[in-house]
This record gives C-alpha cells, structure tokens and sequence, in this order.
C-alpha cells in the first residue's frame, strides 16, 4: 500500500508545482502585456517610430539614418510621477572646433508635443552632459537623438513606465 | 523661489582654467501646459519658457528650444569648460514675452 500511495503524493506534488508554476509564469507574464495594452505602448521596437516621431524625424533630420550609440539617455524605468521625470543625457562624442555635437533632441514618443526639447550646443562646452526634468503622459519609449556639425545622427532610447499621468 | 523668473545660477566654488565644469540652473516658472483646468473648470492657459539662451564672455555658447514637456521651475545642468574669465549669463523667455536672465561671473582661483 505503501508503495502505490507515495507515487500518488509525488504525482499530486507534481501537478500543484506545475500549477504554481504555470500561474508563476502568467503573473509574471500578463500584467506587462495588461500594461502594455492599456497604454498603447505600440510596436515595442524603438527604431519602427510612431507617426510624430516619424515625422519628426523627416523634418528635423530629413530621414537620414539614426545609428544606436555614443549618446547615454539614463531614465527610471519606471516613473511614478509623470510630472517630473529626471533626465541625464551623456555622450562620448568629440567637442572639438573640428567636430562637436551642435544638437541633442529629445523626443517622448506619446506626449502631446513628442518634440520635447532640442538643446543646440558648441565646442565652449567642453562635453556633452545634460540634465533635467521632463512630464511624461504615459508609458512610452523617451529617444536623446544627437547631431553632428558632419551631419550624423546619434541616439539611446530608453522605455519608461508611467504610474501618474503628467500631462494632464 | 516663489516669484516666476526668480533663478539661480551655480558655479563650482573653485575653478582652475581649463576645467569642465557643471553649471546648475533653476527658473521659477509654472510650466502650464495649456491641458489642465483650475478646480472650477476653468481651463489654464499654456504659459511655459520656450526659449533659453547661455552666453560666456559675449558669446552665445548653447541655446535651448523647450516646450511645456519640461517640469514647473525648471531644472537643467550642462558642462562647460572654463578656458577664460568672463560672465556667463542665462537667459530664459517665456511665450508671453517674460524675459528672465542670471548672471554669474566666471573667474580662475589662484593657483
């Protein structure tokens, strides 16, 4: 008797672990795909854009290619206050007389006004590190696009998840 | 910081010519948007500084084009490398012709 009741714990054991761990893998799962419904996040892949920034993107660059690089954008992945949402932007690119980065634009996917700021600098300051505070509405993708005096163009996306519509 | 264009301009304490430094900026502005509505419905005006301009010993140096997507009293930072002496200065417009500016002045420590 024994030996046909411990098989049937260990199979019963089986069937609640596998249990927890279909909900485990739901829970982990679903809520990110909840999320990303009820905010229309889009297409999650930042280099498709959406229609403003596409046309962002054609009048302020003339839809010359944006490589992913020499630009850090550091955000919270996830932003409580939409608010104020902290921004750094850093790049490693030269700020030489010869060549200097004369333009970072930061672009917020779906805010009201996706073409959030541009900061148009010179060689006088020595590096590109830029700080400041930004409103977000909603869950998007946050894109820094800097540009060359040569005329490349340069970004970092970074995803930030908004709890408080900042924006009103 | 309660009057708008009230700003402040910070500088490291010390610095040596050569240096990259960090400059601080904060504007007292309130940043409105044009979507929200005071508590009796009534909707407030966009009413934001979409213009800001820094100046190093004459020289126009960066120049930002901002819209209502930045924070009430604005915050920015942005480095520069002190390679003279001479006033920098901060200027901020807003979209109903306000015209705030600071000014701090540049200048080496002795070695």
């Amino acid at each position: 008797m024994d030996q046909l009741r411990l098989p049937r714990r260990s199979f019963l054991r089986r069937i609640a672990l596998a249990a927890v761990g279909i909900a485990g893998s739901s829970a982990i799962i679903d809520p990110k795909r909840l999320l990303a419904l009820a905010a229309g996040g889009g297409p999650d892949d930042p280099e498709i854009p959406n229609e403003a920034v596409a046309k962002i993107y054609r009048e302020r660059f003339a839809g010359r290619p944006i490589t992913r690089g020499h630009v850090q954008l550091d955000m919270p992945a996830v932003a409580e206050d939409g608010r104020i949402v902290p921004v750094i932007i850093e790049s490693d690119l030269p700020m030489t007389a010869e060549k200097y980065v004369k333009g970072i634009h930061l672009i917020v996917d779906h805010n009201p006004d996706a073409h959030l700021a541009g900061f148009y600098l010179s060689p006088a300051i020595g590096q590109v590190s830029i700080t400041t505070r930004i409103k977000m509405k909603r869950t998007t993708w946050v894109r820094a696009i800097a540009e060359t005096n040569t005329g490349e163009l340069w970004a970092d996306y970074a995803k930030v998840l908004v709890t408080l519509n900042g924006c009103g | 910081m309660s009057n708008v264009g009230d700003a402040r301009l910070r500088i490291p304490d010390r610095i040596a010519k050569g240096d990259i430094i960090t400059v601080n900026s904060i504007v007292s502005h309130p940043m409105d948007t044009g979507f929200f509505r005071t508590k009796e419905g009534a909707p407030i005006p966009a009413y934001f500084i979409n213009d800001v301009v820094v100046t190093y010993g004459g020289e126009q140096i960066a120049h930002f084009e901002w819209t209502s997507g930045i924070s009430r009293d604005p915050v920015m930072s942005f480095s520069l490398k002190a390679d003279r002496e001479g006033p920098l200065v901060m200027t901020w417009k807003d979209n109903k012709g306000g015209v705030y500016s600071q000014t701090v002045n540049i200048a080496f420590a002795a070695a």
